[in-house]
């Protein structure tokens, strides 16, 4: 299967109170149609940063992305909006996404507008995308504005925002952790259908592997900026392969009484992290040796579905 | 004996469309040496109950009616400097921007002298021994008294803010969202940390979530709460692995699992109801797949030990293995 998007070697430096900030370094990735991947890691990793890239709201500072067979690391104007369309974010805030004073029927005819989609068409491509999402009959809905809506609901129309343009990504960054858990179900179970029944290719972001898990194939771990982990997210839980890995997992509450309440095997905290050369989980990580402060570990393949970026290389499991 | 009985509270905050009964007709008991949970989506009161419990409410808010009865006085009875007075020694409340509540022109060393030499009335010496060992407690070296809250990770804030809850040696602790914000490695770090203090110190907690993965991994007890009142109470084990009111059952199949092969989510169609016109009957009946005629006349009451608000609680059995079904949840 060839990759609907494949980016290589994205790195993002920020230049921060005269210091530089490594926020991505060296991310590669590729989804295809149909296929969800899933980035996780602690709060400041980088998921954010990379999901930017990926879409073009941030500029690389170096590496290649390439989206549906088009180089688009340095698209502008015409062949960049072409780009937007076919990309799409879902915001996390669905209370910040949307023009408090727009009818959800603006709102809707808005990104079509921006995109050039003839007004003849906006009647019949509003009314679909709002059955896509559940909110019907469409008439009860088009005249409201956002303080009429519940969170859910909102999230629906910012979901439907992402739809009506007819992308083939989408980005999710936290999508549902504004919301109600009661809801949060409905809402990821649209977003896993309009992938199915559009082939969407889909990146989520979560700090939530529990989530994740529902909604992804195969999950991508970040630490500072570099991907550590990568494979089936089944297979990630069950076996995780980096050290790190293997504390989120750890970290995650199931909501049984019944669970491992074993000290997280991890220490310290970000701040803690050991910076020049070798492995940054280092300073973190109980299974440190040697090699790992004279040798930053590569990101090798263990199997073929799943690579790992530690000098155990998962032999720890 | 419980530590804490709140019976029939009421809370309203006065709006310009009329009173929000943001608390309404509340029982609950706290055992002493227990950490309870308190779960329920957003608007259905936990903050504003905290707050009641604790005697900060904002200025729109007042306590309606009922009682808080602490250590075998009631709160609510007492004169505002009586209350006050137990309030700062006895109970210790941390709200849910707690992260953000540290003073961040203050060094922490400042902000534990000012609470221990002013409010707890240590000399200074003792407070800044005091200070030191409460830091330790939490898992924050002490050398970080010095810092100013803005040299602080999310997760370091929000330990800081609990050393300063527990300066004074609280019987019962208040915690509003203390986990919600940060991410999973730190939020277990806080709740391993919340939890040892608990049992080390023997105090009692009451911790504000929305998560009932938190709950089940740190509380003793749970209360759920929905649109303004509790609405099923009991040990954790009972509350999660039996529930006996639909909306808990609800809740649990909502919620993600990192194992288990069962992969749908089933969400609770519909929303709370207004707290300014609530319905006379069962609040939750308008979302209820299990809804019956009298639900929507009478409220139902609550009885026993794990016990839940619900016309149908003899039924639980049943209803849960509906419940078990997607199906029961579509919209109506
Ligand atoms: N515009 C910016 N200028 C400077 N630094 C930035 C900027 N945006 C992000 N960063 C830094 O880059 C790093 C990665 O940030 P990013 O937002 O991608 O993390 P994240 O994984 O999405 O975190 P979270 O889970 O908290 O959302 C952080 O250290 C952050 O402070
Ligand atoms: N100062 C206020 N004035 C008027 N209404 C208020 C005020 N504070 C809260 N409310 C209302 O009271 C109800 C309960 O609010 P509360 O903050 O206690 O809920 P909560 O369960 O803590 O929600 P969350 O999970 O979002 O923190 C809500 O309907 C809210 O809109
Ligand atoms: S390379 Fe070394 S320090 Fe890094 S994760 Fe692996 S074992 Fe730990
Ligand atoms: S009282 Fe009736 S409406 Fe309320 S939860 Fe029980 S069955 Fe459902
Ligand atoms: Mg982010
Ligand atoms: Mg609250």
């Amino acid at each position: 299967m060839t990759a609907l998007i494949d980016a290589t070697g994205l790195e993002k430096i920020f230049r921060s109170r005269g210091r530089d900030v490594a926020a991505v370094a060296d991310v590669s990735l590729s989804v295809g149609a149909g296929e969800a991947l899933g980035i996780v890691g602690e709060s400041g990793c980088g998921k954010t940063t990379t999901a930017r890239m990926l879409l073009r709201l941030e500029d690389p500072t170096a590496g290649r992305i390439i989206f549906d067979g088009t180089d688009i690391t340095t698209l502008r104007g015409a062949a960049l909006l072409k780009f937007r369309a076919q990309a799409q974010l879902v915001f996390q805030n669905p209370f910040d996404a949307l023009n408090p004073r727009f009818t959800i029927r603006r709102a809707l005819a808005e990104p079509l507008n921006n995109f050039g989609v003839p007004v003849s068409e906006h009647a019949e491509r509003i009314d679909a995308v709002l059955h896509r999402v559940r909110l019907t009959p469409p008439a009860a809905w088009l005249d409201r504005r956002p303080h009429e809506l519940s969170g859910g609901q909102l999230q629906r129309v910012v979901l439907a925002r992402a739809l009506i343009p007819g992308p083939k990504l989408i980005v999710a960054d936290e999508p549902v952790s504004m919301l109600d858990v009661s809801v949060r179900a409905g809402i990821l179970n649209l977003l896993r259908e309009a992938r199915d029944a559009l082939g969407l290719a889909a990146v989520y972001i979560s700090h939530d592997l529990a989530l994740i898990r529902y909604v992804c194939e195969r999950t991508m771990v970040m630490y500072l900026g570099r991907v550590v982990e990568e494979g089936p997210t089944k297979e990630l839980i069950a076996k995780p392969a980096h050290p790190y890995t293997r504390a989120l997992v750890a970290a995650v509450p199931v909501p049984h009484v019944t669970q491992d309440r074993a000290q997280l095997p991890i220490r310290g905290s970000l701040s803690d992290a050991a910076s020049v050369g070798g492995c940054a989980f280092r300073g973190r990580c109980p299974h440190a040796m040697k090699i790992c402060t004279d040798q930053a570990p590569p990101l090798r393949s263990i199997t073929p579905t799943r690579q790992v970026a530690c000098h155990l290389e998962g032999a720890m499991l | 004996m419980s530590m804490l009985s709140v019976r029939d509270l009421v809370v309203t905050y006065a709006t310009r469309a009329g009173p929000v009964r943001a608390v309404d007709g509340v029982d609950l008991d706290i055992p002493a040496g227990s950490i309870t949970g308190l779960v329920g989506e957003s608007g259905c009161g936990k903050s504003t109950l905290g707050r009641a419990l604790m005697g900060v409410l904002p200025e729109a808010g007042k306590i309606a009616g009922g009682q808080i009865v602490f250590e075998g006085a009631d709160l609510v009875a007492l004169s505002p400097t009586a209350r006050r007075a137990i309030a700062w020694r006895r109970l210790s409340f941390i709200p849910q921007t707690a992260m953000n509540a540290l003073d961040p022109v203050q060094r922490l060393r400042a902000q534990m002298l000012e609470v221990l030499v002013e409010r707890g009335g240590l000399g200074k010496a003792e407070a800044l021994a005091r200070a030191s060992e409460l830091f330790h407690l939490v898992g924050l070296d002490p050398i970080r008294l010095s810092d100013y809250p803005h040299q602080f990770s999310g997760g370091m804030r929000q330990r800081a803010s609990i050393a300063l809850a527990l300066a004074l040696e609280p019987a019962l602790v208040i915690a509003d969202e203390p986990v919600t914000a940060l991410d999973v490695i730190v939020q277990r770090q806080v709740l391993d940390v919340m939890r040892n203090l608990q049992a080390r110190l023997g105090l009692a907690m009451i911790l504000v979530t929305h998560d009932i993965a938190v709950v089940a991994y740190a509380c003793d007890r749970v209360a759920v709460m929905y649109a303004g009142r509790i609405v099923e109470a009991g040990p954790v084990a009972d509350v999660l692995e039996n529930p006996l009111h639909p909306y808990t059952m609800g809740l649990t199949h909502a919620f993600p699992d990192l194992y288990g092969d069962d992969m749908t989510l089933v969400p609770i169609d519909g929303t709370p109801p207004s707290l300014l016109h609530p319905p006379a009957g069962c609040r939750f009946a308008a979302r209820c797949p299990f809804v019956q005629p009298r639900c929507a006349d009478e409220p139902p009451v609550m009885t026993g030990d794990h016990q839940a608000a619900c016309w149908r609680v003899d039924e639980a059995a049943e209803l849960r293995a509906l419940a078990a079904t997607p199906a029961t949840w579509l919209p109506k």
